[in-house]
């Protein structure tokens, strides 16, 4: 078989457990979780992927793999379904000298080296799959291969006051990185990891094997990979991003970046710029119908509802249906979820699937900074029974 | 794999106002994020029916854009799928006339395929039907053509296009074309079965002797002769039929009604349509909607009432529309107000207009036009 070189390969890690999600992600990979009413997290490094015409794409997947695969398919609503290239499912796999897991990042990328040496790429671009973002990733592969550097590692700006919670780089004022600081005390610089990062793949690929033949590494980029590419004398260059970004790592950051697309300047404006959409499956879905006696303001509400109560400042997905004199207030109401007449729910995330019978409640009004708010949470496929109360912070 | 598909896509094209004047009456959008033919193609396609010729005839540029590749319907196949056929004049035939002259430009697409039946469809009615039912209860019946047909709808005085009669059983006793029929009498829904053998012979024997109206000139003359036995499927689902502006309006106003958007999309087959990838619609801090059928992408601030909005709407604060569909794209400024109107794509109304229509005549607004 022949294959065309490619100047660029993405690998996509999207095999973490999400275990900080709680419920949300018992059954299902983090990168399938349901955001802002229509998309799943893996649709913005995909979708940032097309965009930046990057067609070769690799999906490192390995926890509750299921819905992820059935829902990147063959790759076509993100115009990944090409002959050359195109997006790959990558699951670790047995081999005549046994098997293993991945391990760690770099494990999982070195495990798949055959993978990327068909394409004979110049560089590789390591993703993550779950952070919310838009970003062009061709402008951060020019910065690298001009500034001739083996790595280029994606930074962003945080408040130097909480930079000691982030992997931190030191840099030169030609933006070259002399040092690599996992959440340090005392941090030097306010210059966040975003965790994607270029390498010359001929570079990265002799480390991850010297890498896998130390048995005291725990294979990972941040760990392992960066630190020695540092103490060897290697080039890399941090390459600084303003937009916005968000690890939705956490229930409460997951929450906060969903309400971030909402109001009249959105701390995430999810529209893009010309020609640089966000693309998701698409299921047959007919149109919302939004009753006489509701009262939508500030929300997002998607195809397939139907709303014949209130809903303030939330995001209502694909296929729900929201009763009569149902409030919903502040909360995140994840595909196909079904709340019945005078539901109470309010900074609350309900996952696909719901049923909630009427006249229950789920957490309640609250103030407070994203650290103190107690977001409730309910799992896939659950019914919470008629005037049953859910408080502020549960999770089910 | 034992039907093939025929969709004529110009049927009622000049009843349709300014709304044809930049496509044909197939990609008439209609409830919000569909055009004419999806419910149609969707109703084959969610019947197993993978080998479908679509006849136009012109203006088809906007529906070729529409189906794409047909992927979102599962219709890009290696074998057939969907076939585009447009005229061609030869010696013999120019532009057609009617749907039997139709069917001869199209005979190279069903003389290529190997199914047994063919059902042939308009595509100017809104309804979800499973056609292995009405092919089922064609091969029951023995009869020579099905015709797929809406009872309730005659009343002595409305002209339709196709009227059957039957009697104790569902086989056609009579039938009438252009004809105030009276109640009792079912309305033809444009959908026929017929064999693939059958109807290529006749075509063969029709059309070289001048006839082109297939209801007229083929099924009504030779079931009039005794030639032909004619089934009559009565469908039990909700069809809309769009005949001309004032229909259209009707029927789209029609799915703000429950139970008929229960029937046409929790129905015998899904209805899908082209996926254009729209963030999902923004309420504004002021909106005020109710009653309204609204497509993804829209950003809504204003007042909106019993009303039919398409995608990638924006209607600004202080803006009222009322008793209207608004198409794809367009843009009702502050202080404006519109009730009874269609807008066409990409239409804006700017701060201070008014526009009111009625609703037997409601006003059209031009694709494009700024007012």
């Amino acid at each position: 078989m022949y294959f065309q070189k490619k100047r660029c390969v993405a690998m996509l890690l999207a095999g973490g457990q999400g275990s900080r999600l709680k419920v949300l992600t018992e059954n299902t990979a983090k990168p399938a979780v349901p955001f802002g009413g229509k998309y799943r997290i893996i649709d913005f490094p995909l979708s940032n992927c097309v965009n930046s015409h990057i067609d070769t794409v690799g999906i490192l997947t390995q926890y509750q793999p299921l819905e992820l695969n059935e829902y990147i398919g063959n790759g076509q609503p993100w115009d990944l379904n090409n002959s050359h290239g195109g997006v790959s499912i990558l699951p670790p796999y047995a081999r005549s000298k046994g098997s293993t897991w991945y391990k760690g990042t770099a494990n999982a990328i070195y495990q798949n080296i055959r993978f990327i040496d068909r394409y004979n790429p110049d560089q590789v671009l390591i993703l993550s799959g779950d952070h919310i973002y838009e970003m062009d990733y061709a402008k951060m592969l020019r910065y690298h291969e001009k500034s001739e550097a083996d790595c280029t590692i994606a930074v962003r700006s945080v408040p130097m006051e909480e930079a000691s919670r982030f992997g931190i780089m030191n840099t030169n004022e030609d933006g070259s990185i002399f040092e690599f600081e996992e959440k340090p005390k005392h941090p030097k610089s306010n210059k966040a990891s975003m965790g994607i990062y270029v390498f010359k793949w001929s570079v990265l690929k002799a480390f991850l094997e010297a890498d896998e033949e130390d048995p005291k590494s725990e294979n990972d980029f941040g760990k392992n990979i960066i630190p020695n590419l540092l103490s060897t004398g290697h080039k890399l260059m941090a390459y600084e991003f303003e937009g916005y970004w968000k690890d939705v790592g956490t229930i409460n950051s997951l929450w906060e970046a969903n309400m971030d697309l909402l109001g009249e300047t959105p701390a995430f404006n999810i529209y893009g710029s010309a020609g640089r959409k966000i693309y998701a499956r698409n299921y047959a879905m007919p149109s919302g119908f939004i009753a006489k006696g509701s009262e939508i303001s500030d929300s997002f509400v998607a195809e397939g509802c139907e709303v014949y109560g209130t809903v303030h400042h939330s995001i209502i997905s694909t296929g729900c249906t929201i009763g009569k004199g149902a409030e919903i207030r502040d909360s995140v109401i994840m595909p196909n979820v079904v709340i019945e007449n005078g539901v109470k729910i309010s900074h609350a995330i309900v996952a696909e699937d719901c049923v909630i019978r009427a006249g229950a409640s789920v957490g309640a009004d609250q103030e407070g900074t994203i650290e103190t708010l107690e977001i409730s949470v309910i799992g896939k496929g659950k019914t919470i029974s008629e005037g049953a109360v859910v408080a502020p912070g549960e999770i089910l | 794999m034992e039907t093939m598909g025929i969709i004529f896509s110009n049927i009622y094209d000049s009843m349709m106002g300014a709304l044809t004047e930049v496509r044909t009456s197939a990609s008439i959008p209609v409830g919000g994020r569909y055009r004419q033919i999806d419910f149609i193609l969707s109703s084959m396609a969610g019947s197993g029916i993978r080998h479908i010729g679509i006849i136009t005839k012109y203006n088809y540029q906007s529906l070729m854009d529409h189906l794409g590749s047909c992927q979102e319907w599962d219709l890009q196949l290696n074998t057939h799928g969907v076939v585009f056929v447009p005229p061609y004049a030869t010696g013999h035939t120019g532009i057609y006339r009617g749907k039997l002259e139709a069917l001869h430009t199209a005979l190279p697409v069903l003389e290529s395929g190997n199914q047994d039946y063919v059902v042939l469809a308009d595509s100017n009615i809104m309804c979800a039907i499973d056609f292995t039912k009405v092919l089922d209860a064609h091969i029951e019946s023995g009869c020579d053509v099905t015709v797929v047909a809406k009872a309730g709808l005659t009343n002595g005085r409305d002209i339709q296009h196709f009227t059957l009669r039957t009697g104790e059983t569902c086989r056609a006793i009579g039938m009438a074309v252009d004809y105030a029929a009276p109640a009792g009498d079912l309305v033809g829904m444009g959908m026929f079965i017929i064999s693939r053998k059958k109807l290529i012979e006749t075509i063969y024997e029709t059309v070289p002797h001048g006839k082109y109206h297939l209801e007229r000139d083929f099924i009504m003359e030779e079931f009039n002769a005794g030639k032909l036995s004619v089934n009559v499927y009565p469908f039990q689902g909700v069809a809309l039929f769009n005949q001309d502006v004032e229909s259209y309006y009707k029927n789209n106003m029609a799915l703000l009604e429950k139970d008929v958007r229960t029937s046409l999309f929790q129905g015998e087959t899904p209805i899908y349509t082209k996926v254009r990838d729209e963030v999902p619609t923004h309420y504004g801090h002021n909106a005020q909607i109710a009653n309204c059928v609204v497509a993804d992408g829209c950003r809504l601030f204003g007042q909106m009432e019993n009303s039919v909005v398409f995608r990638e709407v924006m209607v600004e604060e202080g803006a009222e529309v009322r008793d209207s569909i608004v198409m794809q794209g367009c843009t009702i400024e502050r202080g404006a107000s519109i009730q009874y109107t269609i807008l066409d794509k990409d239409v804006t109304v700017r701060s201070g207009t008014k526009l009111l229509g009625s609703p037997e005549h409601p006003l059209i607004i031009r694709k494009g036009v700024t007012v």
